[in-house]
């Protein structure tokens, strides 16, 4: 009963999702060169946005189960 | 990146742009970094630059050389707006930040951290050292469990009457009244169920959250996804907690407890992890 209730998701069942969450949009912002030496503008700012979207936009395109095929990639990516 | 920049070096192109600049995947402490590369480590985000340090003092961070012109800031925004591109991309940072998370104390940073030369990468270590150092040391011994709480609405709307008093006690005021006075009564609970439900969910979110603090430093996170429906129901809370390693067993004890708890009103909890500490690599 207490395994059905918590789901622990083991290491190497990859879930994709939680992945690019946590990659794409936590972890310590620092400013690369390239992110400042553009403009006077706060790129920076800019720059996560576009990450949001794009964990966003993943997130649609995979959903739980189509992360599969990405998987499938990254395994034979070795 | 304006021609004539001075920051430029050899490696520029025609364009004035360097061919390949640097991506930049967590920052540790010197001695296990240079441990650790040289044990058999994953593939670098791009397999035509391996994963190297760049050392300034007691810290290293660990790079890997990409091309520009695929990581060059407007190149790498819409390669982003490519979901497969970027989740392979996320995948491989992850793998090499886990790979130094696990024996040694790491700051992970967030993807697309780029850099154009080597100086540029010590002069932020070197800068940066003193709260860079203190990152570390907090996360010492430590790691990121992730926590997600779902609710199944059906479920709690069928089981709310046992979960609140104040149905409980109109059930039995509707049992007890005449056929008229029932029928209102009848409609006061219909009106008072949705609202208990919510109450219902904020209350055991909170309740998740409280609970698990006692183990760990807590983070709450909302989600970015804005379909929140899953097959586990909806997504009620998004917790990261930062656990030392040894008080994980009573961590997940405790988390399992929470989850048998509240099973059977419709609620779930999926235990994530450990993570590199992405949500506690806090700037000091």
């Amino acid at each position: 009963m207490a395994d059905e209730a918590l789901e622990l998701l083991e290491e190497n069942e990859l879930s994709l999702l939680e992945t690019l969450d946590h990659v794409l949009n936590r972890g310590l912002v620092i400013a690369g060169e390239i992110t400042i030496s553009v403009a006077d503008v706060d790129l920076i700012f800019l720059g996560l946005n576009v990450l949001l979207s794009s964990v966003e936009s993943a997130q649609e395109a995979f959903g739980k189960r189509g992360a599969r095929s990405v998987i499938d990639d990254l395994n034979r990516d070795k | 990146m304006r021609a004539g920049d001075p920051k430029l070096t050899e490696r520029e192109t025609k364009s004035g742009e360097p061919a390949r600049v640097f991506y930049v995947y967590c920052i540790a402490e010197r001695g296990p970094t240079s441990a650790l590369l040289n044990d058999i480590v994953p593939g670098a985000i791009e397999a035509d630059g391996a994963l190297e340090m760049v050392i300034k003092d007691d810290l290293a961070a660990v790079v890997s050389s990409v091309p520009a012109s695929e990581y060059g800031e407007e190149a790498l925004q819409s390669r982003l707006d490519d979901p497969t591109w970027t989740a392979l991309r996320a995948m491989r940072h992850e793998k090499v930040v886990e790979h130094f998370a696990r024996k040694s104390s790491v700051v992970p940073l967030r993807f697309g951290t780029i850099y154009l030369e080597r100086a540029g990468i010590e002069k932020m270590l070197r800068e940066r050292n003193a709260d860079l150092r203190a990152i570390i040391e907090h996360l010492r011994g430590r790691e990121e469990w992730g926590v997600n709480a779902y609710c199944d609405r059906s479920v709690l709307k069928t089981n709310i009457t046992e979960l609140s008093e104040r149905l409980r006690e109109l059930a039995r005021q509707a049992e007890e009244a005449t056929p008229g006075r029932s029928y209102l009564i009848q409609k006061e609970i219909e009106a008072l169920r949705e609202k208990e439900v919510r109450a219902a969910v904020k209350r055991v979110a909170g309740a998740i959250e409280r609970e698990l603090s006692n183990y760990g430093e807590a983070a709450t996170r909302l989600r970015v996804l804005k379909d929140e429906a899953t097959d586990h129901g909806e997504l009620i809370a998004k917790l990261a907690f930062l656990v030392d390693l040894e008080r994980f067993g009573e961590f997940r004890a405790a988390a399992e407890r929470l989850a048998r708890e509240h099973a059977a009103a419709g609620f779930q909890l999926e235990l994530t992890g450990p993570w590199p500490a992405y949500n506690f690599a806090v700037d000091g």
